[in-house]
């Protein structure tokens, strides 16, 4: 019998051009992985399987304080993003419509919408006045500049988990004595908590990622992962490259993919 | 002990707003089952959710124990609702469910596993405490949302439909168990739904809803036997209903022969009899004698339902059980002699259809 119904999987050349697609997406990522366990020393040339590139990074200290300072900034900005992102989403599901509430979530979706560059841009400008002014080079310029971009991708696992949550059970929460914050506390943040972690995840592996940001803001010798890499491929590329570029891609992937665990819809 | 007094309910602003409860007034008894029965969209939910206190009124008040509780947030009230979804919060389990009033007034551990223990085996749960509530059978998790809003001893108990997402045959076993749980309890109860057959065997009085307003407030017997106007006639049990009119203390059916003596006041009437009183043939006692044509007959096991038309064209049912012999009462196409017992007649208010 003929499916009458629009299929898209059925149109000529759709499974051609969507091998195609995942090819160039990934066999390049393939081909980065196989060279970062290259045992030889030329990155043309496969001299056989070893992890020597990795013990050679886990020893380098200019990698060792970039991945550091990558950790906690991400950590930092993570957790500043999701408890600000979890308190906005309280506030445009959970009380009645307000003055406002429509320029608020633009505001909170901004960076996603705005280039990096100009952000970087702008932020560069104003910061560096108040390095002058104040004499401050550390890592909050970096964390508040992470928090704010991070905002949009907590924000959005909570908001929908908070809209697709059951109002009544919130309700029942006050009808049987429970104030509000008891209410929050063992309602509405128990059932939310997943969410929450997953856009922490999200935001955290935002931040880790972020070059331009990073590279635009951050005081001389201070050095994220991504702008470490950056710094080193102005050189030339090494095996060694390869190999931290894998284990980014691995710690990357690994939160992504908790993420995603949290979030989807047990059946 | 719940007085009810103009209670208004209005929702939107300006041209759109629509008022879903017209000053409503009327008092509840202590240990009373109460029932408020309606279509969907008369305003019985919206009138549980003010009690409740998760809608402010717009006018009236709510007086329990002589105290005003109409402006009171839902978590200072002695009252607690058994929700239509049952709302069990699906991160806790059953004994967890169950205890979390008491939790959140901040009583003690031991008296909280002591009540919570106490109200499980009151709903046959006990085995099952350390279940998920999402674990749980339809029926079980109506009983722990019966056990959970009981533990904290409210007041009052309100129940926003709870039989409704459940089997036939489950819903009847709840209706008794219901029953039992508040009699044992002594509680009164303040029960919502559409279904006028649980109406009518749960309740010690039923109030029919209709419009946001109140149509009629009465025991089960009273309602279906002296119904108080058409709607109530016509939503609790089945009615004929004939045009008909009163004139110097006599009632007079057009298709009728003789006009019977009433006491009612001049003027056009609904005349409302149940198929069950309608006799086919003579009936012993005084009441109106009609031609008729049988134009159907429809077998209903127990009894059958026997479709007239009378001579103006006005249609009237007659429900005549069947007996152990003898076969139909009649058959179709004939032309009989039916009887309306004056003391199964009501005479309503005529209104506009």
């Amino acid at each position: 019998m003929a499916r009458r119904s629009f299929d898209i999987r059925r149109l000529p050349g759709a499974a051609t051009l969507a091998i195609t697609c995942f090819v160039i997406l990934y066999i390049p990522l393939v081909i980065l992985v196989v060279n970062s366990l290259n045992a030889g020393k030329a990155i043309n040339v496969w001299e056989g399987i070893s992890l020597r590139w990795y013990a050679t990074a886990l020893q380098n200290e200019g990698f060792l304080n970039a991945a550091s300072t990558s950790l906690i900034l991400a950590a930092t900005a993570a957790l500043v993003a999701t408890v600000t992102a979890t308190m906005a989403a309280l506030a445009t599901t959970r009380s009645k419509g307000f003055r406002g509430e429509g320029t608020i979530n633009l505001v909170l979706n901004q960076p996603l919408m705005v280039p990096e560059i100009v952000l970087a841009i702008a932020l560069l400008i104003i910061l560096a006045q108040v390095k002058q002014v104040t004499g401050y080079t550390g890592l909050w310029y970096l964390i508040i500049a992470h928090s704010a971009f991070c905002i949009p991708f907590a924000y959005m696992p909570v908001r929908a988990r908070l809209q697709g949550m059951d109002l009544t059970l919130e309700t029942a929460a006050s009808d049987l004595y429970a104030s509000r914050f008891y209410t929050f506390r063992k309602v509405t943040l128990p059932l939310l908590a997943p969410a929450v972690l997953a856009g922490f995840m999200l935001a955290f592996v935002v931040s880790l990622d972020d070059v331009v940001i990073s590279e635009f803001l951050k005081s001389p010798g201070q050095d994220t992962l991504p702008t470490y890499l950056l710094g080193q491929l102005r050189r030339n590329l090494t095996s060694e490259i390869y190999a931290i570029s894998s284990l980014l891609l691995l710690i990357s992937v690994l939160i992504v993919a908790g993420s995603w665990l949290l979030t989807r819809k047990k059946t | 002990m719940l007085d009810i007094r103009d209670l208004t309910k209005s929702f939107g602003k300006g041209d759109s707003t629509v008022t879903a409860l017209h000053e409503v007034s009327f008092t509840i008894a202590e240990g009373e089952f109460f029932t408020l029965l309606g279509p969907s969209g008369c305003g019985k939910t919206t009138l549980l959710r003010l009690i409740a206190g998760f809608e402010p009124p717009s006018g009236g008040a709510l007086v329990l124990d002589g105290q005003d509780i109409a402006q009171m947030p839902p978590n200072r009230r002695p009252v607690n609702t058994v929700f239509q979804n049952y709302a069990l919060f699906p991160h806790m389990t059953v004994a967890q469910n169950v205890g979390f009033a008491l939790g959140a007034q901040g009583r003690p551990k031991d008296e909280i596993a002591r009540t919570v223990a106490r109200m499980l085996d009151l709903v046959q749960l006990g085995h099952l405490a350390h279940r998920k509530s999402g674990e749980l059978s339809g029926g079980q998790q109506q009983r722990v949302a019966l056990a959970r809003a009981l533990a904290p001893k409210p007041r009052i108990l309100l129940l926003d439909e709870p039989l409704s997402a459940l089997d036939m045959k489950l819903r009847k076993e709840m209706q008794v168990e219901l029953k039992r749980l508040q009699q044992e309890t002594g509680l009164t109860f303040i029960f919502v739904t559409h279904d006028q057959e649980e109406a009518l065997t749960m309740s010690d009085r039923i109030a029919v809803m209709s419009g946001g307003r109140i149509q009629q407030i009465a025991t089960p017997r009273e309602l279906y036997d002296q119904p108080a106007n058409r709607f109530v006639a016509g939503f609790i049990g089945e009615s004929n209903f004939l045009d008909a009119s009163c004139a110097h203390g006599k009632l007079v059916l057009p298709q009728a022969g003789a006009p019977l003596p009433v006491t009612h006041p001049d003027g056009p009437v609904t005349l409302m009899v149940r198929p069950e009183h309608v006799f086919l043939g003579p009936a012993p006692g005084a009441g109106l004698s009609v031609p008729a044509r049988v134009e159907r007959l429809v077998y209903f096991g127990t009894d059958t339902h026997v479709h007239l038309m009378l001579a103006d064209g006005a249609g009237l049912v007659a429900r005549v059980q069947n007996a152990l012999r003898g076969g139909a009462p009649c058959a179709e196409g004939d032309a009989i002699s039916i009887t309306l017992p004056a003391d199964a007649l009501r005479l309503l208010p005529k209104e506009a259809a």
